[in-house]
């Protein structure tokens, strides 16, 4: 960072000064801010679930009659966060399905102008003309993961036939979800759906890419244990992530 | 040297935390639930809030006016209030005079963190109106909290 | 038994400038940031996976975020307070002081105006000149007509004063991306909450 001390700086090293000086100019929100609207999303999707599913039994005024109530008084049928994830961990497989599918939209939709933003803040290490599949991939695990969870990815792999393991280390958005000592198994499958957010942040960014054709894209996600994190003092505990991605090739 | 117990009481006059360590208890399991602590909790709870209505009595309408320790012959009481309700409480030998940035440690980097931050956890422990006013059970007792507070405060305990 | 307390200066002279250097100092040197527009965009993801869920029914989006926002809020102002250790307020005024001069400025770097004071003193808006829930979000002609796009501010509101005692309404009244001339934001005070005391002491 200190250009004195190296005043042989070549001309991508001054490019790259250049970004990062750009990045700090642009507007900022706390962070924290961000993180809490990512955690409510969970329970927000379950309220929704519950709500389409109450509204199949009562139609027209009934309807209407119960909009009026909303706008009379929001708070009604209000339940915090922490109940409703509890009723995401009770409800049968097909409800689960449809909130899972409503957050991995989310992130796609979010993945797809993902691109385009961090393609137009000219970014120096980004030349898209001519990216493949693995330039591709590095794009994901290096500018989209700083952007959105603040770190980088920390192990790529691939069998170079569109198969690609990235292993986040320490996934932020989980790292502070606990639940009592003996309910370890809970805690799991409540991390569950934190982790369509990011499978379809992946795939929206694939597909603003090119990578466009339905199921082109499969994406999922498994929490490993952290070796590390369970060596580790810090009470609160990194979790590590494996997103499994595969992109259909043609050969 | 030594800090003696910590509790935490919240906006429902309920204790949802507490942590003796002068106790013979399992340290692992970080609470003691007995009888005992829950009458020592009712009792603290009731001294701080009437001390508390008196010092506001005593400061002025736009001044606010705070406790922040009260002494005995043999203890002294930390306390902490945010404007949400909490009450931090940590009773101490008299040699600790002033134990406020503990406390604010407790709430900002532990409370907040592991509690505030935690999707899983409640932020409200009264799930009725039947477990408001004091009447309430429900504990802090999510293994982050637990393990935070014991890593934070073990080494300060003796 | 000696007791000893603390008394926070609180007076409302010279608070103006206080609060705003320090808020600035607290967002400068004490927040970890991250960009706006990723915030802008989750945020218009989120909206708009709601109006497909709710095929369109633009009250039932508006409830949604502001039920969102008022689990946020709950949790959010407990965050507020760690960071500033800010005692309730005595008023509404200083309300609406610390909730544009600081929570807004530590949470969204933005400062919304105060104004529009009611006769009686119990309700007040913010004009938010700058949104950056919607910076660049324009909203299609049927959504424009009902959907309250930043409708999750009013749930966080909403949420953290409940906490510190403030029964309050809060709702928006008007909305550029709705075409009106501002973006304003009404908390009205419905009353002060007492705060609880054991069962059986009264």
């Amino acid at each position: 960072m200190n250009s004195n001390q190296k005043p042989e700086m070549t001309e991508h090293q001054k490019q790259q000064l250049q970004f990062q000086l750009f990045q700090e100019s642009l507007p900022k929100v706390n962070e924290i801010v961000y993180r809490m609207l990512l955690n409510e999303t969970i329970p927000m999707a379950v309220s929704v679930q519950n709500r389409l599913s109450d509204n199949s039994d009562t139609q027209g005024t009934l309807g209407q009659e119960l909009e009026e109530k909303l706008v009379l008084d929001p708070l009604k049928g209000h339940v915090p966060s922490h109940k409703l994830l509890q009723q995401y961990l009770a409800s049968e497989s097909d409800q689960q399905a449809k909130i899972d599918n409503r957050l991995n939209q989310i992130g796609f939709s979010l993945g797809q102008k993902l691109s385009q933003l961090l393609i137009f803040s000219n970014n120096p290490s980004l030349s898209f003309r001519d990216m493949d599949l693995l330039a591709v991939m590095k794009f994901v695990c290096r500018d989209v993961w700083r952007q959105v969870f603040g770190k980088q990815i920390d192990n790529l792999k691939t069998n170079h036939r569109g198969t690609f393991y990235l292993l986040d280390n320490n996934y932020k958005p989980v790292e502070s979800l606990a639940l009592d000592d003996d309910k370890s198994l809970e805690e799991k499958a409540l991390i569950d759906p934190y982790l369509q957010f990011p499978c379809g942040v992946i795939r929206g960014v694939l597909d603003s890419l090119g990578f466009k054709e339905e199921g082109a894209v499969i994406c999922t996600a498994t929490l490993v244990d952290n070796a590390e994190s369970s060596k580790s003092k810090s009470p609160i505990s990194s979790r590590a992530v494996i997103f499994n991605v595969q992109v259909a090739v043609e050969n | 040297m030594a800090i003696y117990s910590f509790w935490i009481f919240d906006r429902h006059c309920n204790c949802i935390f507490d942590r003796e360590w002068t106790l013979k208890t399992n340290p692992s399991s970080g609470t003691t639930n007995s009888k005992l602590n829950e009458d020592t909790a009712k009792l603290l709870y009731g001294m701080i809030f009437s001390l508390r209505s008196i010092s506001q009595k005593l400061g002025s309408l736009d001044s606010f006016n705070e406790i922040r320790t009260i002494a005995t012959a043999k203890y002294r009481a930390h306390i902490l209030c945010t404007a949400s309700g909490l009450w931090f409480v940590l009773l101490s030998d008299l040699k600790q005079e002033d134990l406020s940035q503990v406390l604010r440690y407790l709430y900002s980097e532990i409370y907040v963190k592991t509690v505030v931050y935690n999707w899983l956890s409640p932020v409200d422990f009264a799930e009725t109106a039947n477990e408001k006013r004091g009447q309430g059970f429900r504990k802090i007792r999510n293994r982050q909290f637990l393990l935070a507070v014991e890593q934070f405060l073990g080494p300060m305990v003796n | 038994m000696s007791a000893s307390t603390n008394s926070v200066p609180n007076s409302s002279t010279g608070s103006k400038k206080s609060l705003k250097a320090f808020s600035d100092d607290i967002w400068k040197n004490k927040t970890a940031k991250i960009n706006a527009e990723l915030f802008t965009l989750t945020y218009g993801s989120i909206v708009s996976q709601l109006c497909t869920d709710y095929e369109r029914d633009f009250v039932k989006v508006n409830n949604q975020l502001f039920l969102m926002g008022y689990n946020i809020g709950m949790r959010l102002i407990e965050d507020f307070l760690a960071r500033t250790a800010l005692p309730r307020c005595e008023s509404l005024a200083k309300t609406s002081e610390v909730v544009s001069k600081c929570a807004f400025k530590i949470f969204l770097n933005v400062t919304p105006q105060v104004g529009n004071w009611s006769s009686s003193q119990d309700a007040f808006s913010l004009f938010l000149d700058e949104n950056p829930l919607s910076d660049f979000v324009e909203l299609p002609m049927d959504a424009a007509k009902e959907l309250w796009y930043s409708n999750i501010l009013c749930g966080v509101l909403k949420g953290a004063l409940e906490m510190v005692q403030m029964d309050c309404d809060v709702f928006f009244t008007s909305d550029v991306l709705k075409g009106d001339q501002t973006t304003e934001l009404r908390v009205k005070l419905n009353r002060v909450l007492k705060d609880e005391i054991p069962a059986g002491e009264d």
